[in-house]
């Protein structure tokens, strides 16, 4: 390299030359470049969505989806109406399965630990040696993880490899596995059975500390039949909830009391005992035991329509004797064999492969699809004992924790570019159907799996083809076009079985212990951890707390205030020897003595999006008891950090009530509508649309509503709603279109809550539009307020002027050349929707009502010269109980108008006079007579 | 004492305080000037293409419908390039050897799409949906030109958002029968002020008011 010196005159000069020139060369506008097919694909029209029926997995159930594709890439996920688990709905992690796909940290080759990029082939040769090993040992030495496994192809695959290697050893590793409800149903009926219960036929249901509602595999299925039934007041019912911190359950309950999880199964006994049996139990606190006689007396005078529900932290003996109280109640709940077993076989824990491995008899581990290494309990210290497997590999879709202790590391596929088939909570089987080829060189569980048996990969279509060749009758090819037509398989739910009558089990006695208990839950956007590295749900505000960005142990205002803990203080958690420091948030209906922490975060080896984000709660909990952590000691680090959280807590004085209208059911007879305010006197013209014109209007149900964020995510999904990163939203800033508030009509230890979303109001009168200075907030002709992006300058003066504070501003280019962390990559691009304008920095945006779709209806009918039809705006079709209504005001007799004449009906700030197109329906509630001081 | 202005001072002062105040409006009326102009239009600007396509030679000369390659245009908001194998469907017995046609017998040999340089070029904020306008009765020369005549395509109109409210505004004039809307050399009749009135109410076109809001075309 020469030596660094300062150009002369004359070489300065030239460069200064050449600059100039490029610069001026570069102004030219650069030319676009159109590319079409090679071969056309037929009936493919470029530029028109197009969906296909598939299905996503959520710890290894099945939910079935339709995913849309433009010109053969995906960009949108929405439920499938048909599947049993979807119902037409998604959920947040259906709704984000779309940006895992191009998450630009995907693992994209083969790579082994010390010499890195590696290829298939290189893996095969490398397993050739540790596999003949094996084989001459009957499969002794083997021993296969994977999640849970309800997928008929990869069991078939698994018994196969099992049958041919006797001696190899399956383990089944499901972070959230609902163990101790498993174990319980086997106490009772004394075989394997999974119960359904059925929200739908369950008019008084008790939940201790269960959250139907809540995240998981079967929240659509159970929202959608629980808001269904209360949508009728005649079977409203009764929703009686004891858990030890505030659940979506715990919000839409009638009473709910705060109970800590030592007193959670005294309560099942309490309920028991006004059955009968007469079980010895110790005492409740006076409060509780009211509560549980209320309950009880509810549930007994409900026979065959009354449901007790117990939730995953409580041991197998309390999931047994709820068994034994809902057959004294002929409750309705359905059994059917577990969907994920593989008959004739049991799989091994992870304890047992602890085990194995300290004996050093694993000579060949193969870890498909699983990440235990992040999220097994603390205690089996997976990452060092797996060092001493003499053959290692991890497939998955990142380079995860477990891949950073494998020797190998294989990458999978994507659900969206892969064929598979998997089974849904109640054993419905579907098709898992590829949208596109894999972007990068990965491979499926089923095409890697034969590797093990020795054989060369098949490609995964025939795996599954074959897995269901003998259905059809003779047509097989029709039937399997139609099963992937409908993303359902007909009649494969499993059946229903007659559990026979339970067991009493003898409750074991709880032994309390000084200190804090925490209870650990999963958390409500990143799930188990799985989903760390996804931008989306990172910044998904958690439904209760609001946080984005990280975890905190919550407590009870009185509990920290014990403790001399203040919210935002960073304490060391610690018990067994195991610590982990995390900030404190403080919530109300948390039991005292309790606290909560949600696991998934805190990893190491996420990708950019997820690294060190939060705080690890596997690193505390143990293979015993993997959800409730006892006799945890908090101690002060001197630290502080800044709850990252989109919604702060305000005392409104007496408003909550005129911002959030809540009804009690028996005043539901004599309320009346409240409307937009429009008899009011104004200053200003009415609104008037187009004679032959449209007027969309939404209503949305706070009492449907569960709080779940799916219709946020869909909203962020269609609507390319960027990401800003936990800097900006340190600042109080962020994109989400659609928010969901929470209000709190109750006190801080009594929570009387509910949800709100708010969306654009689009009003008929916006506050918006008249203080732009150069017209870029607009009204057109269908009563859509728009904003014109081209337009706006920026003043922010609409934002400041809006009294729903949905409007948002482009700090920066958050979509545009300044995305936060890796989501400018190409790969993210791709999945923006075509048909919606990308927006830059300096322009403000707002909710559209989904504008693309309502002009894409617009111009087919126009097209054709027919009527328009329905139009479904993105928060709707994500909703699982249906509580976003979105339509046309101007035509006759439709939904939308109906309910504006609801006597639960209110505009949000009516007296502002801003006759909002947006409008809601009060929550309901039907508080019981003699716990009401309870909700005071 | 020596005079420090000398006696045209006057007038050089008036001069430039008089192009003071006029450079901003010139400055304005540059811009706008440049604005317009075909430099930023791209109006007129012939583009040279991987293959010399020529419409005048297939539409011109052969009388090809322009729905034999633009497939999805009464269907779709892009009326679609053909693929490779559309023109290969004449092509394999046709000029088979042709130097010209190399690239074309290439893609579809080697499986690579042809890179065709984009002529008509809307702003991605810009939503334009061709089978709307074809039903509407929107003829393609209206916007496109005698492409019939045109060895290589250019643009024959600004494209820009002047130029299409001139349409919304008052669509009749340019308003055809449907039989005509492919029609490369259709003219209006005497009375298309009284055909076009009928089609606007025929075909329930919205109002000038309605078809001039933003949201007809931006989202």
């Amino acid at each position: 390299m020469p030596p660094l010196i300062p150009p002369s005159r004359r070489e300065a000069l030239r460069l200064l030359g050449a600059g100039i020139t490029l610069a001026a060369g570069g102004c030219s506008k650069p030319v676009e470049e159109i590319v079409p097919y090679v071969r056309a694909p037929e009936q493919l029209l470029p530029g028109v969505p197009v969906r296909y029926a598939t299905t996503l997995s959520l710890s290894g159930f099945a939910r079935g989806v339709q995913a849309i594709a433009v010109d053969g890439r995906p960009i949108k996920i929405e439920g499938n109406p048909l599947h049993p688990a979807s119902l037409g709905a998604t959920d947040v992690f259906a709704e984000a399965a779309i940006l895992d796909l191009y998450d630009p940290d995907r693992s994209r080759t083969v790579t082994e630990r010390v010499n890195g990029i590696a290829s298939w082939d290189m893996f095969e040769r490398a397993l050739s040696a540790p596999l003949a090993s094996v084989r001459g040992a009957g499969g002794r030495g083997l021993h296969l993880v994977t999640g849970r496994v309800t997928s008929p192809t990869l069991a078939r695959q698994i018994d196969a490899l099992l049958r041919a290697l006797p001696e190899a050893v399956w383990h089944v590793h499901e972070p959230i596995d609902e163990g101790n409800a498993a174990r319980g149903a086997e106490l009772a009926f004394g075989r394997p059975l999974r119960a359904l219960p059925r929200l739908d036929r369950a008019e008084t249901i008790l939940c201790v500390g269960a959250d139907p509602l809540g995240p998981g595999p079967d929240q659509i299925r159970l929202a959608r039949a629980f808001s269904e039934r209360r949508g009728d007041p005649a079977r409203f019912g009764r929703l009686y909830v004891a858990e030890a911190a505030l659940t979506l359950t715990g919000i839409k309950a009638d009473a709910r009391r705060a109970l800590h999880p030592f007193d959670q199964p005294t309560l099942l006994a309490a309920i028991a005992n006004a059955l009968g049996p007469g079980l010895s139990a110790p005492e409740l606190p006076e409060e509780a035991r009211r509560f549980a006689r209320a309950a009880a007396d509810d549930l007994k005078a409900h026979e065959g329509r009354a449901l007790v529900l117990a939730g995953p932290a409580l041991s197998p003996e309390a999931h047994a004797l709820a068994h034994w109280i809902n057959a004294r109640l002929r409750a309705p709940v359905d059994y059917i064999a577990p969907p994920d077993r593989i008959e004739g076989r049991t799989p091994a824990s992870l304890a047992d492969l602890a085990g194995a491995l300290d004996r050093g008899s694993v000579t060949c581990l193969a870890i498909l699809g699983s990440d235990p290494v992040a999220s097994a309990p603390a205690d089996l210290d997976l990452a060092r004992r797996i060092e001493r497997a003499r053959f290692s590999v991890h497939a998955g879709l990142h380079g995860d924790e477990t891949a950073g202790a494998t020797h190998w590391h294989l990458p999978l596929t994507h659900e969206l570019e892969s064929w598979s088939d998997l089974r849904a909570t109640d054993g419905t089987a579907s098709v898992v159907q590829p949208l596109l080829r894999p972007l990068y060189d990965g491979r499926s569980l089923h095409e890697i799996l034969p590797l093990f048996a020795g054989r060369t990969t098949t490609a995964g279509h025939a795996l599954v083809r074959e897995t269901w060749k003998d259905r059809g009758g003779g047509d097989f090819e029709g039937w399997w076009r139609r099963s992937l037509h409908d993303g359902v398989i007909e009649g494969s739910a499993a059946p229903f079985v007659d559990p026979g009558e339970p067991r009493l089990p003898v409750l074991p006695e709880i032994r309390r212990q000084e200190g804090l208990t925490v209870e650990l839950r999963p958390d409500p956007c990143l799930w188990d951890g799985r989903f760390a590295n996804n931008a989306w749900l990172q910044e998904c505000p958690k439904p209760i707390s609001k946080q984005v960005w990280g975890n905190a142990l919550a407590l009870s205002r009185k509990e920290a205030g014990r403790r001399g803990i203040e919210a935002g203080d960073v304490v060391r958690a610690s018990v067994g020897g195991r610590a982990v420091e995390v900030p404190v948030v403080i919530e109300s209906g948390i039991a005292e003595g309790v606290g909560l922490l949600t696991l998934g975060y805190g990893r190491q080896r996420a990708g950019a999006i997820g690294n060190g984000i939060g705080a690890d709660a596997y690193g505390l909990s143990t293979q015993g008891s993997p959800f409730l952590l006892t006799g945890v000691e908090l101690g002060r680090t001197g630290k502080t950090e800044t709850i990252l959280r989109t919604q702060n807590d305000v005392e409104i004085e007496g408003e909550t009530e005129k911002l959030f209208r809540q009804i009690d059911l028996a005043a539901l007879a004599r309320a009346e509508p409240r409307g937009i305010g429009d008899d009011q006197p104004t200053l200003l013209s009415p609104w008037k649309g187009d004679a032959d014109g449209h007027a969309w209007a939404m209503v949305i149900d706070t009492h449907a509503c569960i709080g779940c964020n799916a219709c946020v995510l869909s909203c962020q999904s269609e609507n390319n709603v960027p990401v800003v990163g936990p800097e900006e939203i340190a600042r109080g800033r962020m994109m989400h279109w659609l928010r969901v508030d929470l209000y709190d009509a109750g006190g801080s230890e009594a929570p009387r809550a509910g949800f709100q979303p708010v969306p654009c109001m689009h009003c008929e009168h916006a506050p918006c539009e008249p203080v732009c200075p150069v017209a870029a907030s607009v009204h057109d002709g269908e009563g859509l307020n728009l904003q014109v992006y081209n337009r706006c300058v920026g003043t922010r003066f609409c934002e400041a002027n809006c009294p729903y504070k949905v409007r948002r501003f482009n700090f920066f280019g958050y979509a545009d050349g300044q995305s936060y962390a890796n989501l400018g990559a190409e790969s993210v691009r791709a999945q923006r929707n075509p048909n919606v304008t990308v927006r830059a920095r300096g322009v403000m945006e707002k909710c559209t009502y989904c504008i693309q779709r309502i002009a894409g209806e617009r111009e087919a009918a126009e097209r054709d010269g027919r009527e328009m039809g329905a139009v479904v705006t993105a928060c709707q079709s994500a909703c699982p109980t249906q509580a976003i209504r979105f339509g046309d005001l101007a035509k006759p007799g439709n939904a939308v108008a109906e309910l504006r004449k609801d006597p639960r009906h209110y505009a949000l700030l009516e007296e502002l006079n801003t006759r909002p197109r947006t409008t809601y329906l009060a929550n309901l509630r039907d508080p019981h007579p003699d716990l009401k001081e309870d909700h005071a | 004492m020596v005079q420090i202005f000398h006696p045209g001072a006057d007038t050089v002062a008036r001069v430039v305080l008089a192009s003071l105040g006029a450079a901003p409006v010139l400055a304005v009326g540059l811009a706008y000037a440049v604005w317009r102009s075909p430099y930023a239009t791209a109006q007129d600007v012939t583009r040279e293409q991987p293959v010399p396509f020529s419409h005048e030679h297939h539409v011109g000369g052969l009388g090809l419908d322009c729905r034999y390659c633009h497939t999805s245009v009464e269907k779709a908001a892009f009326a679609g390039i053909p693929p490779t194998e559309t023109c290969m469907s004449c092509h394999s017995q046709e000029w088979t050897n042709a130097p010209m046609l190399a690239p074309v017998r290439q893609s579809l040999a080697e499986g690579r799409p042809l890179r065709w340089n984009r002529v008509h070029n809307l702003p991605a904020y810009v939503y334009f949906n061709h089978s709307v306008h074809v039903a509407k009765g929107v003829g393609c020369s209206t916007c496109h030109g005698e492409v019939q005549t045109m060895k290589l395509m250019r643009q024959t109109v600004p494209l820009t958002m002047g130029w299409c409210l001139d349409c919304h505004r008052d669509p009749a004039p340019h308003l055809r029968p449907h039989e005509a809307v492919f029609d490369m050399t259709w003219k209006p009749p005497a009375d298309q002020a009284a055909i076009g009135a009928r089609f606007v109410q025929e075909r329930h076109i919205k109002s000038p008011e309605r078809l001039s809001e933003c949201s007809i075309c931006h989202r």
